[in-house]
């Protein structure tokens, strides 16, 4: 268990603590690390968090905007209670509570302080207050009076805690350690560390070099991989849901293969950004990925696991050669599968979600009365390509102005189907995939992949998305220059991701921000 | 794109195949996605009749054992409304005697007398020249294909009135529909690799049947998947090597014997004598295959039986009647009574274009 020793809680103690000012709902990630670096990997959270909101672009913004129902109060304490349940049972509690009562049928004031006080100083990110802390040790109290089991109170006052806003919203003060706290979620996607609320604790956040020393060594820590993980899984709203295909048009896709696609994509950022120290630009234009055989079926590269039938595939590095059509994330299943309807592939979804992920331009939805049967009727005889039937649909003067902007980049992708899958033709017809992005021409997806890499939009995108994301905001105007010279700096010194989160990390819009 | 995916796609696995099939300029290799007894079943073949269905065989059954038509239709009457349904599926696969005590037919098929069923007697049938006597060859069908006469396929004779077994290419046969919906779920892959000089033209070829470690992998929808990767066994009993020639986008090869490894709880292993293939890509990238021989015929009989009852009276039909048919029309390898103890055959596989790899080669991961 991995909770905070008595030296520590005395100098957290010490420290102020003050009201927060504006709070952040945590995501469903969040709520499972902590819980998970807490208690254990074993802990089973027996329940499902409601669905993030995203606003501009990101969960990490709408987080700061959702409340939470009564639908979802129900879900949280019923996921609170199982949690407490598991923590308390006969098999985990010598190991995670820590202390024995002095008698299993009747209040210990003491035993039940110190495990709440350690516990709560982890889940709240910061030590309890004293009234806080006598009123969870009240409510164990009363609860072991009242069902005469030491363990079954203890877990009454554990639920509360994990119930409560304390830990279920992030606080934004500028407290130590909520400074503490928006480094190792901004870093980690997890609650802070012990060395971490240590330093907090000793006010060594407040200090440029304190904490340039934290963040250093969070950033050399392996747990900087989920962090990483974390931004780009909110930025291509990877949220775990699943893809819907027409089983018939696309046999090979699967609950399964989504869910892969989704991990090969964040493989790929992971080992080009962080294992290579790489160029950001160059996630577009990558022919290196991992693959699991299911995918490879859709890619039609020979990938097989050396496992018994039925055994969980394992995942293969994999380089595409030189000349084939699979370049960069944007060429991969999460982003082309996951950016089409069910039946077909979507160059309008596939272009807005890069203009909108990937170069952080704004595309309008779409007006309330718009017809879709063009664009949806694939078998139209006299429009047989995607890029036909656009046009025709383009023809409405009211679509023209979105589909202008979109459209040409989704075409580009149109040698993938709807489930990612490479073809030449469509309904016997050869498509064309010939178009251009500010003025750059290109002939397919391997030239959408080099224009983008090239766009000076691509890199400026992602520094203002990761600014926002450590926020939970976006930046606002007083702060542009601020997000400028993150720019610069980023371009300086080779587009390594790393650096940039470094630097938002240590900047003082972070750690002064609200 | 320099080159096409799927040029990709056949170099990359040629590569990777290099030490696993003999060395060809170009290999693709196909997983099997169907597999059925090759039967050509149309309005003339069984002049006769079809062999009469299953709930009627026993009927006659019962009245061969001796039972009285009011005997017969009480116990039925029984069963019908679900007061009985034991007696007469007890007596039926008890129906066997032998040393004057009633035995199952299904092991025993020979304590039982031969209800002669009737065998077809039609034109066609697929299948291979495998005696060499051409149109001379008695009892030789026309293939219905390739219009070659003189095709020697006895089991197709022997199976081709019991209704089971009633089929064509596209139709396909009850009894082989649902052997290959308990096979391909319980036994590993067949892989099908052809290699030459150069595939896109005539010339000779080796052709490689062999099987897979891993089962055949399926979509969502249960169907086999395409370009899905497989690794070859390495055991050598599974391994068989035609070599041929392609003509005309044609091929056809031949070998000694061919032998596969099958799920026993389902087919008896998989062997031929004198075999040959003849494959055909077709428009969408898959293969057809024929794939004929002198097939044990206790084999195919011991498959059959070894599901019993439930085999015969959902998918085979009268066992006893098959285990006759069978024994009269093999046509080749007499043992030592002089009985021959093998029929020709021939079977219909479909493939889909896939990857194999050899255990441990590179783009395996481990």
């Amino acid at each position: 268990m991995k909770l905070v020793s008595a030296f520590v809680l005395g100098v957290m103690i010490a420290a102020p603590v003050q009201a927060a000012e504006a709070v952040r709902r945590l995501s469903a990630d969040q709520y499972r690390n902590i819980i998970h670096d807490v208690f254990g990997a074993s802990i089973e959270l027996g329940g499902k968090l409601a669905p993030d909101l995203r606003l501009e672009g990101l969960s990490a913004i709408g987080a700061a905007r959702v409340s939470i129902t009564a639908q979802d109060m129900e879900q949280y304490d019923a996921m609170a209670r199982s949690i407490a349940a598991q923590v308390v049972n006969e098999k985990n509690r010598r190991q995670m509570v820590g202390c024995a009562p002095a008698s299993p049928s009747a209040p210990d004031d003491a035993c039940t302080g110190a495990f709440l006080t350690k516990a709560g100083a982890l889940l709240f990110r910061r030590p309890l207050t004293a009234a806080e802390k006598d009123a969870h040790v009240a409510a164990a109290r009363a609860a072991t009076v009242a069902t005469g089991d030491f363990h079954r109170g203890l877990s009454f006052a554990l639920a509360a805690m994990l119930s409560s806003p304390q830990f279920l919203f992030r606080e934004t003060a500028a407290t130590p350690y909520a400074k503490a706290a928006r480094l190792s979620f901004f870093l980690w996607d997890a609650g802070p560390d012990l060395v971490l609320l240590e330093a907090a604790g000793r006010g060594e956040l407040d200090t440029p070099k304190g904490l340039a020393r934290q963040v250093d060594r969070m950033m050399a820590s392996p747990r900087i991989e989920a962090g990483v993980r974390a931004f780009f899984s909110d930025n291509f709203a990877f949220d775990g849901a699943a893809v819907p295909k027409e089983t018939s048009l696309f046999p090979k896709f699967s609950t399964r293969v989504a869910a892969d696609a989704e991990e090969q994509t964040l493989k790929t950022v992971v080992d080009l950004l962080l294992t290579q120290k790489g160029d950001y630009r160059d996630l577009f234009t990558t022919r290196k990925t991992f693959l699991t055989p299911d995918l490879a079926a859709i890619y039609r590269v020979p990938v097989a696991s050396d496992v018994p039938n039925g055994a969980p595939e394992t995942w293969t590095a994999f380089e595409f050669p030189e000349g084939d059509q699979r370049m960069g994330i944007l060429t991969q299943v999460a982003f082309t599968a996951f950016h089409s309807p069910p039946g077909r592939g979507s160059p309008t979804l596939r272009g807005k979600a890069l203009r909108e992920m990937v170069l952080c331009q704004k595309v309008p939805a779409p007006p309330a009365d718009v017809k879709f049967n063009l664009v949806n009727d694939t078998s139209n005889p006299l429009y047989k390509t995607a890029r036909k039937r656009l046009a025709a649909h383009r023809e409405n003067p009211v679509c023209a102005g979105c589909h202008k902007i979109v459209d040409p980049l989704g075409l580009a992708l149109e040698n993938f189907d709807g489930a990612g899958e490479y073809r030449t033709q469509e309904n016997g017809e050869t498509i064309d995939t010939t178009g251009e992005l500010d003025g750059v021409a290109f002939h397919d997806a391997a030239g959408l992949a080099k224009a983008v890499r090239d766009n000076p939009a691509t890199p400026a995108c992602v520094v203002n998305r990761l600014a926002s994301y450590a926020l939970g905001r976006v930046p606002t105007a007083s702060e542009g220059e601020w997000v400028r010279v993150l720019g610069k700096d980023f371009a300086a010194h080779g587009y390594r991701f790393p650096d940039l989160m470094r630097a938002i990390a240590v900047s003082d819009k972070l750690n002064g921000a609200n | 794109m320099a080159l096409s995916h799927r040029c990709v796609r056949w170099i990359v696995a040629a590569v990777l195949l290099a030490a696993a099939t003999p060395a060809r300029a170009e290999s693709r290799t196909y997983v099997r996605s169907w597999f059925s007894q090759a039967m050509a079943s149309d309005d003339s073949d069984c002049p006769g009749g079809v062999n009469p269905p299953w709930a009627d065989q026993r009927l006659k059954i019962l009245a061969d054992l001796g039972y009285t038509p009011q005997q017969v239709e009480t116990m039925l009457s029984a069963e019908v409304s679900g007061r009985d349904r034991a007696t007469i599926n007890q007596i039926v696969r008890m129906r066997g005697r032998k040393d004057g005590q009633p035995v199952n037919p299904y092991s025993f098929p020979d304590s039982v007398t031969d209800p002669k069923l009737r065998a077809a007697s039609g034109r066609y049938a697929y299948g291979f020249n495998l005696d060499g006597k051409g149109a001379a060859s008695p009892n030789g069908f026309e293939d219905p294909e390739t219009h070659e006469k003189g095709v020697n396929n006895e089991l197709a004779r022997a199976l081709g009135c019991m209704r089971e077994f009633r089929g064509t290419l596209a139709t396909y046969p009850l009894y082989w529909d649902w052997t290959w919906g308990q096979l391909k779920g319980t036994e590993p892959a067949w892989l099908i690799t052809v290699s030459g000089d150069d595939l896109a033209r005539d010339g000779p070829v080796t052709v490689t049947i062999e099987r897979a470690l891993e089962h055949l992998r399926a979509n969502t929808d249960g169907s086999a998947r395409r370009d899905a990767t497989y690794r070859i066994d390495p055991d050598p009993r599974s391994r068989n090597v035609f070599e041929g020639v392609q003509k005309s986008g044609v091929i056809t090869a031949a070998a000694p014997a061919m032998r596969m490894l099958q799920d026993p709880l389902v087919a008896m292993e998989f062997r031929l004598s004198r075999a040959r293939v003849r494959l055909k890509t077709m428009d969408d990238g898959t293969l057809d295959i024929m794939v004929g021989g002198y097939q044990p015929w206790g084999d195919i009989y011991y498959s059959f039986a070894a599901g019993g009852a439930g085999n015969e009276s959902c998918s085979t039909g009268d066992m006893a009647g098959i285990y006759y048919l069978l024994r009269k029309l093999a046509d080749a390898e007499p043992d030592a009574t002089g009985r021959n103890a093998a029929i020709s055959a021939t079977y219909y596989m479909q493939a889909l274009p896939a990857f194999s790899v050899a255990p441990g080669r590179p783009g395996v991961a481990r």
